[in-house]
This record gives structure tokens, sequence and C-alpha cells, in this order.
């Protein structure tokens, strides 16, 4: 349930929407990734009237403008690694002819680009996670929906991946991520906390917390934590 | 968007959940696999009636004394039907080409020198090789003056032949039939086993007037046969003997007749008589098999829709329209069926080449069963996959995500 949302978001930000559970968050997710149409008002990605739009045309749209990323990481179990980047473009207009190439370099940019036949169940999380975020890439999609990208993860994957998504970021891709986490939540330039349906507050973060460094200072730990 | 990748979709994911797979067309390959079997038997009893139709001759006639239903062996006993009968069924009924009486007696001794051997006697008149459409292959046949002197010559069937000549040469020798001498004049073409299993070249034929009145020194027939000059009117003709010799062997209403008339159709349903309705029973089975195959196929694939929800999910939010989502699930059904139909063509080819070599079941493989098994796979997959891609096609986004 949402009420009087008004949200903009910039190509090129990364914002966090935190809140607890039956805040609206995963209604607002589902409104941002075409998954859904609010029941009034209006919504308009990169152009395109969101609102009206018919099933097929809602499709089109996820499929053009929108890359997932969910908690559950929501991989085909038995296809490999690069036919489960390839699937968003089983559903596109056009197949492009260097489509498997496409899929090597998405996955090289989250480093799995050794792991390319290899199937889900044979990776750990945050590598399955890492998968979804090459598929999210694939179709050089205007917005990046992240849901509780870390909620299933230990604290180094879930950090690893905060890493992957703000060089992405940085890269210039558009993302917007949902957690209820706050540690998480200030990875983001821009937080947004919902309340009851409401954004209850808007914080800027002037300074977000940098997932690289924290991985660094990770492994300095560890290798203390060794030589102990 | 092509539909091409879609439909690759749903034939991988066929192949990466075999055990699945197998279960969705166990009931399909059952099914095609009965229904070849059946039809491999049905078509080998059909060939059997053609063969028979054919043996008997598919525009024959015969009239036989005695009542009941089953076919020949003529009732020896019963001494009704007389040379007038034939007389007067070829005066009056209309389009019969050949009406051919006889006698005959089984089992009589023959001696030809020191050779010995019991067969049939049979009495003819000339037409007789008309009607059965066999000739002397040497010498010549039975003639009408041969009838009309009473005289006292045979013609050889060639298992006679073998065993009282051998190898020498049989035309106008003298050889006895009971206690009376006859001059084979000729012998008969071969013709072998007959429909009912015996040998029919184990006769001698000879003139039916001296057959009557020099050697069974009888006054009935022991069958006459009649030939058809159109099969179309062949059951009229039959009704109309039937009349006749009813009417002349004063037979009244609740009374039953003393004689049968057999025809092809009788022949050929006495052929598939028990095995016409096991093989029909039997049809009904592979069709209901069938049917079940459809509805376990059905039920997995509803299964698999439930437990698949977060695929679907998945494959919607990456832009799969619902057509898409449809096109998937009825790829997966259409080719599981059509994967059963072929496995299960196979299985039914193999137990029938089984069938033929270690049991006495005939069965004769043709096309029609695969050509029908095919469409028999393409409707199970049609309709009993419908359901369930629609179910998924369905779903909405937000609900299979959850």
């Amino acid at each position: 349930m949402l009420e009087n949302v008004s949200l903009r978001i910039d190509v090129g930000e990364y914002v966090a929407i935190m809140g607890a559970s039956g805040t609206g968050k995963t209604t607002l997710l589902n409104i941002l990734g075409c998954l859904d149409s609010p029941t009034s008002g209006s919504y308009c990605i990169n152009g395109t009237e969101v609102d009206n739009l018919d099933d097929d045309a809602l499709s089109h749209l996820r499929n053009r403008q929108i890359g997932f990323v969910f908690q559950l990481f929501n991989l085909l179990e038995r296809a490999t690694l690069i036919e489960n980047v390839l699937l968003p473009l089983v559903y596109a207009e056009f197949y492009p002819a260097d489509a498997e190439q496409r899929a090597v370099d998405a996955l090289s940019a989250v480093g799995l680009q050794d792991r390319l036949y290899y199937r889900p169940n044979e990776l750990s999380g945050g590598q399955q996670q890492r998968v979804a975020i090459a598929r999210a890439l694939i179709n050089n999609p205007a917005l990046i929906l992240a849901d509780e990208p870390t909620g299933n993860l230990d604290s180094r994957s879930g950090t690893e991946i905060l890493a992957i998504l703000q060089r992405l970021n940085r890269e210039g891709r558009t993302i917007l991520m949902v957690t209820h986490d706050r540690a998480v939540a200030e990875h983001a330039d821009r937080i947004l906390t919902l309340e009851d349906g409401r954004i209850a507050e808007e914080r800027k973060i002037l300074h977000p917390r940098d997932a690289g460094a924290e991985l660094s200072e990770l492994a300095a730990k560890e290798r203390i934590d060794e030589s102990v | 968007m092509s539909p091409y990748r879609v439909i690759r979709q749903g034939v991988t994911s066929l192949g990466t959940h075999k055990l699945r797979t197998f279960f969705m067309l166990s009931g399909t390959m059952v099914g095609i696999a009965a229904l070849v079997v059946i039809m491999a038997i049905g078509e080998a009893t059909e060939r059997r009636v053609m063969q028979r139709v054919n043996n008997f001759g598919p525009t024959a006639m015969m009239l036989i004394p005695g009542g009941g239903r089953d076919l020949p062996p003529p009732d020896p006993n019963v001494t009704t039907l007389m040379p007038d009968d034939a007389e007067a069924i070829r005066e009056q009924v209309d389009g019969l080409t050949v009406v051919s009486p006889m006698v005959r007696q089984m089992a009589v001794t023959l001696r030809y020198k020191g050779n010995q051997f019991q067969a049939g006697v049979f009495g003819i008149r000339s037409n007789w090789h008309a009607a059965w459409n066999w000739e002397a292959s040497e010498g010549t046949g039975i003639t009408e003056q041969d009838v009309a002197t009473l005289s006292r010559v045979c013609v050889l069937g060639q298992t006679v032949k073998r065993e009282l000549f051998g190898d020498t040469a049989p035309l106008q020798e003298r050889i006895y039939v009971g206690k009376i001498g006859f001059t084979v004049k000729g012998v008969l073409e071969e013709r072998g086993v007959s429909p009912g299993g015996g040998d029919m070249d184990a006769r001698v034929v000879i003139p039916i007037t001296t057959a009557m009145r020099r050697v069974f020194n009888m006054e009935h027939l022991s069958m006459i046969r009649i030939l058809t000059d159109d099969l179309e009117l062949l059951p009229e003709q039959t009704r109309a003997i039937r009349t006749l010799i009813r009417e002349r062997h004063h037979i009244r209403r609740p009374e039953e007749d003393d004689f049968r008339i057999v025809t092809p159709m009788g022949i050929a349903e006495m052929v598939r008589g028990i095995s016409g309705t096991l093989s029909a029973l039997l049809t009904a089975l592979a069709g209901l098999s069938l049917v079940v195959g459809g509805i376990v196929l059905m039920n997995i694939l509803l299964i698999s829709v439930t437990e698949r929800r977060k695929e679907i999910g998945l494959r919607r939010a990456v832009g799969a329209r619902r057509r898409d989502i449809l096109l998937q699930f009825l790829t997966e059904s259409l080719s599981v069926s059509l994967l059963g139909m072929f496995i299960g063509g196979l299985v039914g080819w193999g137990v029938t080449k089984l069938l033929v070599r270690t049991t006495s079941i005939a069965a004769t493989l043709a096309w029609e069963p695969f050509a029908l098994g095919a469409v028999c796979a393409l409707l199970v997959g049609l309709l009993f996959g419908l359901q369930p891609a629609r179910r998924a096609a369905k779903l909405h986004p937000v609900e299979a995500l959850r």
C-alpha cells in the first residue's frame, strides 16, 4: 500500500529505499520494476509513461529498461551461468548477433569469466548473486533494481556485492536498492525511508560507505587473524 | 522476438529434468505402444480374413446340408439336399454364373499296384472346375460327357498322385477307388492347405453320376457351389436361394433350415469372430491408456507449474510475455508427447516382432498405427498441455515472484 509517493531518480544515481516490512517497499519496487501498475498516479521511466500499458508492453519495458537482482538470486538451477545471463535476450525483440560475447563480458564484469559453463549449485551464494547482476546487465537497462541483494549472504559476500554495485554506479549505472539494513543502505547516495506507505524521510549521504575499502579492511583483518 | 528461442527454452527444460520428463512421457508411450501392437494384431486378422475369403472365392456361395451356423464340413447324416435343388436354383435364381452340385466321401481307400492311400473322393459336374477355378495341370478334367456316360475316369490331387505314383506318370493308369477301377485322365493343379488347415490336394474327383450310382450309392448331394455374377446381388440371391430351398424342402415357419448357405461375409465374420471383438476391446483400452497418459501428463505439468512459479516469475520479470510462457509450456507438453510417441512406436514395433517370433499370435505392422499414433500424441500434447500452459501464462509476475 502506497500513498502520495512522489519520487524522482536521476540517471546515474544510487538510491536506497529503507523501511520495515509492510511499509510498502515491495509495492514500490513492483511499480518501479513495471511488474505492477499503480492504481492511481503515474510512473514514467526513461521517457515512457508506464500507466495504462498492457501486459505485453509492460513485459517489453521490463525487458528493455529494467535489470532485476533478487534476494534469492532466482537463477535457473539447471542452466549454465552463460545461459542464465542470456535469459533476458531470449525475450528481447531482436536477439543480438553478439549475444554470447555480451554474456561473457557481463560475467567478466562480476569476476566470473572462468566459470561460464558452471551451474548455479556449483557456486557460493555470493557468486550466484554476481551471476544475477551479470544477468541484470546484459540488456544494458536504464535502471537496476536490487531487492535486498545482500539479504541472503554472509557479510563478506554481501560487501562484495555492494562493492560491485558501487563500481557499476560509478561507471554510470542507475541503481535502486531496497534494504532494511541501515549499514547496507549507507552505501547509496540517497536513502528514502518508507513508513506506512509514505516517504517518511529522505536523506542525502554526502560520504557513502565505500564497500571496496571495507573489503580491503576485512582482508587485512583476516591476515592479522591468520598471523596470530 | 523469435519463438524459436522460447521453444528451445522448453526443450532445454525437458532435457534438464529427465526424471520428470520420463514420467510425463510414460503414459503416452504405453498408449502408443499398445496401439501399435493392437493394430498390428488387427491388421494380421484382417489379412487372414482377406486370404480366407479369397480362398473361398469372394463371389462364391456354398449350400451345404445340415442346419446350424458353423462352417463345413457338411453333415453327412442330412440327406435332404437333392440334385433337383441344384437344378431349381440354376433355373429360378437370377444372376448366377455357376451352380455346381457335388457329392463326396472322406477317407476312401485308393489303391495303385502295391500302394495305398486314403483320401476324399468328390463326385463332380464338369463345371466344378470353373466353380473352384481349379483345372487339371496334366491331362484333362472331368467333362460333361464323362458325367453323361457315368464313365469310370478320375482326376487326382497332387498329394494322391505323389502317394500312389511317386515319380512315375499316372495318366491312363488304372487305380481302384474302393473296389471299383478307374482310369486316371488328369492331375489337378496344386492348391496347398485349405482355410480349415486340411490338405486340399489329398483328393480324387470323379463324375458325379459315377459317384452317386456306381461308387457311393447315394441320392443326395453333399454340397452345391454357386458363383454369382455380381457381388452386390449376393445378399439378395442368398435370400432367394434360402426361400426356394425351404419351399422345396417343405420347411414351415418355426422350423429351422436343414441347410446352410455359406457366404464370403459369413466366412469373414467367423474369422474375425472372437479376435474382432477382442481387438475392438484392446483398441478401446489403448485409447483409454492414452487418455490416462494425457491426464498424467497434465497433472505433472500442473504440479510443475506450481513448482516452477519462481522460474515463471523470473522469466516474466526479464521480459517474457504471457504468450512466451504459454508457448514454452506447450512446447514442453508437445515435445514430451511426441517423444513418447517415438519411444512408444519403437516399443510397440519391438513387442510386435517379439510376439510374432515367440508366440502363435499373428501380427502385421503397417504404417497406419504409427500415423494414428502421431495424431493421438499431438492431440494428447495439445489437449492436456493447454490447461497447465494457460495456468502458467496467467500467473501474475508479482504473485509468481513472491
